[in-house]
């Protein structure tokens, strides 16, 4: 068998073996699905009923207000996606205002702290009459929950209707039409129109699914991440360990330094496909038992492996080269973030580029080679996509960049596995790549 | 024919020369000791013979051929720091480096060399578990699997007890027996002696002697006395000056030996110690390797005139 097969093959069944493998292995969809469980578990937990106090100062808000937010509450819990569960429901008790206005609010916020209620809002006398000047702060609202919840945007719906409902009474439409006046329409996320190249039809754009929109293309990059991280940044210190062990020189007769780092590399590149194939498997057959195959990103699996595959190659290469450099795996360590770097900096502007998937911070973002694996996987992963060509190109950096740094990783290696003493500096190891 | 071919090699790091302008020529079939103090080149010269390091000048034929860089299986390098997978299993290791080595019959000549050994029994448990010699077994069959032309054993007896030692010792004179060429590094004088076919010393980067013991014995002389006294050592007195013509005296416990300057009579300097001491023991011979190592890369006699 070529040495280079020898040496990847004897390193693979090695990685796989190994418990810090197979605990990962296990650890990463229960972290993951975990995740998820937590979630619904904490929306289960406040699934209860909670309580909300309604202080009216205009003495005639608080019925009309209450039923809005009623109703908003019912339907909010009808079209949840997690079902009724996911959402708690809300009752209402009307108190009336006390003189000392202060000292009432001091006193519903004790029943808040205590738990008895969840919500105070407190309606100004003017909120029924806003005028241009005085529109904001009518109605605030006093809860012990995190800035972070909904209860803002909720809130803020159901008083502005309700109020509305009043106000168009007030200036006499029949109470009985009001309903009809004031009902909300849905406002529906769609997909582009496309059109279908082979057949040249317009196709019409599907209704955006939360989870295909969004859960999806997240789920792919963090397996990404997780898969390249897990896959390579153990080279570090395992070659650092090697070389502290005099591993290589008793190697080095019967195979060359490239021979060995290029084994090396292909060992994580076979452990870290191993790891994907079985997740991407194990994630295809849950999406069949819950009946949403059809949410899968089949076209997306090439382009992930593709990615998958560069990364891996990239941060395998720097982790070897950087561990050959180190006295030991304690050295290795101070290295560590050059590794990170290509993977951390794009999950720092997830969110952006969730938001502007073609934005130009994006695009541009997607075309350094480091950082293309993610990005663009994430940004094809949306449901806005990205123009052919793109991913293409973006490619075509990345296997440039991918075999650059084999190449210095290499030259780096054959004088680092020989070298002793302290681990070299930044400046010292590019002077490695560029010796003779 | 000649196994190494060395010619006009030089090695520097950073600015010190490793080795210097060294030519060499090790025959086929030989056993060739590498002796000389830490630091003079001599793992530097095996490395770039096994191809780990290239020279900066000169040129390197192994078995007629230049070096190039490209690996065989022809070449068994036993490396002074020496390391192996320590999680590996003994058979699943050495396995490992007869394939990477390009061995065919691999299993075969894994199972005689454990054999051979004494390793048979722990074939299968891992590499960690074992004692140092028993590792340092597992390191040599590492390296002879499969048999190489051209052995190169970086102090194989380091650390080794006297039996693994003699093991060692017994598989290499077997090698040889069948061929293999072996150099190999010792910093024991006596197993150069009784080992080696020829013998090469490297000092400062530069060879200083090459060849077999007898010849280099000659070349130095019949120049050392070698005397026994009843009383001991005191009784000869310490001084150089109290015996003329000797310019280094080494006390060795029960036996003295004296190194005579040239021109000095060795019936003279018998008559000065008899006139000391009761002699039991005289007799005048050429120097060992341990004392032609200590004169070339030991302190100079004007620094310690005495040992």
């Amino acid at each position: 068998m070529n040495r280079t097969l020898l040496i990847a093959k004897r390193d693979y069944l090695q990685a796989i073996r190994s418990k810090a493998y197979l605990v990962g292995l296990i650890l990463f969809p229960l972290l993951f699905g975990g995740g998820f469980l937590a979630v619904s578990l904490a929306n289960r937990g406040s699934a209860k009923d909670l309580r909300v106090a309604v202080v009216d100062h205009t003495g005639v808000s608080a019925a009309a207000v209450i039923q809005a937010a009623e109703e908003s509450n019912r339907k909010a819990r009808s079209g949840s996606s997690f079902g009724s569960q996911g959402i708690p429901r809300f009752s209402f008790e009307e108190v009336k205002p006390e003189a000392d206005h202060t000292a009432q609010l001091l006193s519903l916020s004790d029943r808040i702290r205590s738990g008895e209620l969840f919500l105070v809002l407190d309606i100004a006398p003017d909120a029924l009459r806003p005028s241009g000047g005085s529109k904001h702060d009518l109605v605030r609202y006093y809860t012990n929950s995190s800035g972070l919840d909904q209860s803002g945007l909720w809130l803020s719906s159901a008083v502005n209707d309700g109020l509305r409902r009043l106000r168009l009474a007030q200036l006499g439409v029949d109470p009985a039409r009001v309903p009809e006046l004031v009902l909300d329409v849905d406002v529906v996320s769609m997909n582009l129109v496309t059109k279908d190249p082979a057949t040249g039809n317009i196709v019409q754009g599907e209704k955006k699914n939360p989870i295909q929109a969004a859960v999806v293309p997240l789920f792919l990059v963090y397996l990404l991440v997780m898969i390249t991280l897990v896959g390579s940044a153990p080279n570090l210190g395992a070659v650092a360990e090697d070389k502290m062990q005099r591993v290589f020189e008793m190697l080095l007769t019967s195979a060359s330094p490239f021979e060995l780092m290029l084994g090396k590399v292909l060992a994580s590149l076979g452990a870290s496909l191993t790891s994907s194939t079985l997740y991407i498997i194990g994630g295809l057959l849950v999406l069949e038992g819950l009946a949403m195959f059809g949410l899968a990103p089949l076209s997306l699996l090439p382009w992930f492996f593709v990615y998958l595959i560069a990364d891996v190659l990239m941060l395998s290469a720097l982790g070897v080269a950087l561990g050959s450099a180190c006295a030991t795996p304690h050295d290795a360590q101070h290295l560590a973030f050059l590794l990170f770097i290509p993977i951390l900096v794009p999950m720092f502007l997830v969110t952006a580029i969730v938001q502007q998937p073609n934005g130009g911070l994006a695009i541009a973002m997607s075309f350094i080679p480091p950082f293309t694996p993610v990005i663009m996987l994430l940004r094809q992963a949306l449901p806005a996509g990205v123009p052919w060509w793109q991913p293409w190109l973006g490619l075509l950096g990345v296997t440039a960049w991918a075999a650059a740094v084999i190449w210095a990783a290499a030259r780096i290696f054959r004088i680092g596995i020989l070298s002793q003493g302290k681990a070299p500096k930044l400046a010292e190891l590019a002077q490695w790549v560029l010796r003779d | 024919m000649f196994a190494v071919e060395i010619s006009n090699i030089t090695k520097t790091f950073e600015a010190v020369a490793a080795v210097d302008q060294l030519s060499l020529a090790v025959p086929e079939g030989s056993i060739y000791g590498f002796i000389g103090p830490n630091g003079s080149g001599k793992s530097t010269t095996m490395r770039m013979i096994a191809n780990i390091l290239y020279p900066d000048s000169g040129t390197i034929r192994v078995f007629g051929r230049e070096r190039s860089g490209t690996r065989s299986g022809e070449i068994g390098y036993l490396p002074e720091e020496r390391g192996v997978y320590r999680k590996m299993r003994v058979r699943a290791l050495l396995e490992f480096h007869g394939e990477l080595r390009g061995g065919r019959n691999v299993t075969a000549e894994v199972n005689a060399w454990l054999e051979r050994l004494g390793l048979a029994q722990r074939a299968d448990d891992k590499v960690e578990t074992l004692s140092k010699g028993m590792s340092q077994k597992v390191q040599f069959i590492a390296t002879v699997i499969p048999e190489p032309k051209l052995l190169i054993l970086d102090e194989p007896f380091t650390g080794l007890d006297p039996v693994s030692a003699d093991s060692i010792r017994g598989a290499v004179l077997e090698m040889r027996k069948r061929g293999c060429t072996v150099i190999l590094s010792t910093h024991d004088m006596g197993v150069a002696e009784s080992l080696c076919d020829s013998i090469f010393m490297i000092f400062r980067g530069k060879k200083v002697l090459d060849g077999t013991l007898a010849s280099i014995q000659s070349s130095y002389g019949s120049d050392t006395i070698r005397v026994e006294v009843e009383g001991g050592a005191y009784m000869l007195g310490n001084q150089l000056g109290e015996l003329p013509g000797i310019e280094r005296i080494k006390d060795m416990g029960q036996i003295q030996e004296l190194r005579m300057a040239e021109g000095c009579d060795p019936q003279q300097v018998l008559r000065t110690l008899a006139a000391r001491a009761r002699i039991t023991s005289f007799s005048v011979v050429r120097p060992s390797l341990h004392d032609i190592f200590v004169r070339i890369a030991g302190p100079q006699p004007e620094e310690a005139p005495v040992e």
